[in-house]
């Protein structure tokens, strides 16, 4: 498989305080990777520069072999590269079905939907299980729905790639097993690369093939799942950790 | 679609009897309707940018005075045809628009709105100070009614109130199609999650800079035509006094909605007209008349309109 994403040496300063300091790794196509670390290790930072957010200090990211590094967020997301925010953001004065044809028409600019545009949006509602709240207002929705929402919001992009923040937390057992589910489905199915950045590490463990652990900015280890848990440095700064927590 | 049609055959008579104004009313009240339809263009196009793209600014009387200033110094000093001046000067206050626009809106929230305050009352003293070019606080007197124009003469009153109200309905009725269209669609995602909207692919600076600039260049194209209709000017009248103004129409009428911030204008105009008899009232009773409407209603009289017609047909 090619390399889709390759983060080459991204170093990230905010005035003195170095965020993110030179890590590399790449994500190849088709693949599911997780970035973890503990809190503060730099993860969304990282999932900034990647997304536009922020310009690297030092380094390169390329995306199909193109330098994405110090575009616009919007011309990221046109490459294709979809994302779901840590903090979940939709539009809550619009209804759900609203919300996906936003990721819709945002990719071009016309006067109206067309059929086949509000059919699409269905259809990704559809893969998300929101039929139910279609029409209602995103602010009325439970935390599980809208995160849900920010998901097909992505979707609508026609991402080849999606990066998906904590995507996760604060849901129960039951809706894990749900969110799993359905990002198996848009990894196999859609085709659709994914690179999570998640806490709950039964999910990751499951979910992802390789992993990608970050700590105080650095990369302090990458592998599959099961190296990841015998790798020593990361029992001591992440997994030693939260078991003596 | 029942709802639309109607709203299409009210919108009518009201055009109907805006027409008739002049004809059946004396010239005082034909002069309020006048300055109500300024109002109610600058109240709309000041709603295309708090109301759907949500930055709060608080100079539309800067660009309405930059738009007055343009047109009748074109006209005066340079001897143009108001039918030239008025599209220059419209198109300068957009530019201006633009300039002014992109750094300011890097700005979020407060900081933005904080921004263009002071960006009005710069303009103001710009206008009142430049003496050479504005005549200052004495006033810009002489200016020229439009030039005629398809041999209709527009040197009467009655005939500029009909100019008036045509851009009035031909700018109300642009913006109503504006926020319906795909570039409303961006200005509401922009105005419900910047950041989201970002993410998408909407290129939000660029169309926060389209809105601030149309919406700009509108008021401009209002203060061109009060310029030849008013046909003198003072700095007084492009205060932060009148960009409140717009901005509480705007809010009494109900924001986000075009059609309420027009409405909202007219009925604040007459409140104020109705209230001359009584001067150091007239503030008084009205900010305490704003202050419960908004209370009752943060969506304006809009919602209240929505509210009642709900009511009315049994619904919740």
């Amino acid at each position: 498989m090619r390399d889709i994403l390759v983060v080459k040496n991204a170093t990230k300063q905010f005035g003195g305080l170095t965020a993110v300091k030179d890590v590399s790794f790449s994500v190849q196509e088709g693949m599911r990777l997780a970035i973890i670390g503990p809190n503060g290790a730099g993860k969304t930072t990282m999932f900034n520069m990647i997304t536009g957010e922020y310009k690297p200090t030092l380094g390169k990211i390329e995306f199909f072999g193109e330098e994405i590094q110090g575009l616009k967020p919007h011309s990221v997301a046109k490459k294709g590269i979809g994302r779901t925010f840590q903090l979940v953001r939709i539009f809550d004065e619009l209804t759900v079905l609203d919300n996906v044809l936003m990721g819709i028409l945002a990719q071009k600019l016309r006067f109206k939907p067309t059929e086949e545009q509000i059919y699409e949006a269905d259809k990704i509602i559809k893969t998300t299980n929101l039929q139910k709240y279609r029409d209602i207002l995103g602010k009325n929705l439970t935390v599980s729905a809208k995160k849900r929402v920010g998901l097909a919001t992505a979707l609508a992009l026609k991402p080849k790639m999606l990066l998906l923040d904590e995507v996760m937390a604060g849901l129960t057992h039951v809706e894990i097993e749900e969110v799993l589910q359905l990002l198996r489905k848009i990894n196999s199915e859609m085709g659709i690369t994914l690179v999570i950045v998640e806490h709950v590490m039964k999910a990751v463990m499951e979910l992802c093939e390789k992993i990608v652990v970050i700590s105080f900015g650095e990369k302090i280890a990458e592998g599959s799942p099961q190296e990841i848990t015998q790798n020593r440095k990361v029992i001591d700064v992440y997994l030693g950790e939260s078991k003596h927590a | 679609m029942v709802s639309s049609s109607r709203n299409l055959i009210i919108a009518a008579i009201v055009i109907v009897a805006l027409i008739a104004i002049p004809q059946t009313m004396s010239s005082y009240i034909t002069y309020v309707v006048a300055l109500a339809m300024l109002y109610a263009i600058l109240a709309a196009s000041f709603d295309l940018m708090a109301g759907y793209t949500g930055p709060l600014t608080f100079c539309p009387a800067a660009f309405y005075g930059l738009g007055a200033y343009a047109s009748a110094l074109l006209t005066l000093n340079l001897r143009m045809s108001f039918w030239l001046a008025f599209p220059i000067s419209v198109v300068g206050v957009f530019i201006f628009c633009v300039i002014i626009g992109y750094p300011a809106l890097k700005l979020r929230g407060h900081y933005f709105a904080v921004t263009t305050f002071f960006l009005g009352h710069f303009i103001y003293l710009v206008l009142l100070n430049s003496r050479g070019l504005t005549n200052g606080p004495l006033g810009l007197g002489g200016i020229k009614p439009p030039d005629d124009m398809f041999g209709i003469s527009f040197a009467s009153m009655n005939a500029n109130y009909y100019l008036i109200l045509f851009f009035c309905v031909v700018i109300v009725s642009f913006l109503m199609v504006l926020v319906k269209s795909g570039i409303g669609r961006y200005l509401i995602a922009i105005r419900e999650n910047e950041d989201l909207a970002e993410a998408i692919g909407i290129n939000t600076t660029f169309y926060k800079v389209l809105a601030f600039a149309i919406s700009g260049g509108l008021a401009g194209m209002a203060g061109s035509l009060f310029a030849h209709f008013f046909r003198l000017l003072h700095p007084s009248t492009f205060t932060w006094m009148t960009s409140e103004m717009v901005v509480i129409m705007a809010l009494v009428g109900g924001s986000g909605t075009i059609i309420g911030p027009v409405i909202g204008a007219g009925v604040i105009t007459f409140i104020l007209e109705f209230m001359r008899f009584a001067p150091e009232w007239r503030f008084i009773i009205w900010s305490a008349l704003l202050i419960v409407i908004l209370v009752i209603e943060p969506k304006g009289l809009m919602g209240i309109t929505r509210r009642i017609t709900r009511r009315l047909r049994g619904g919740q």
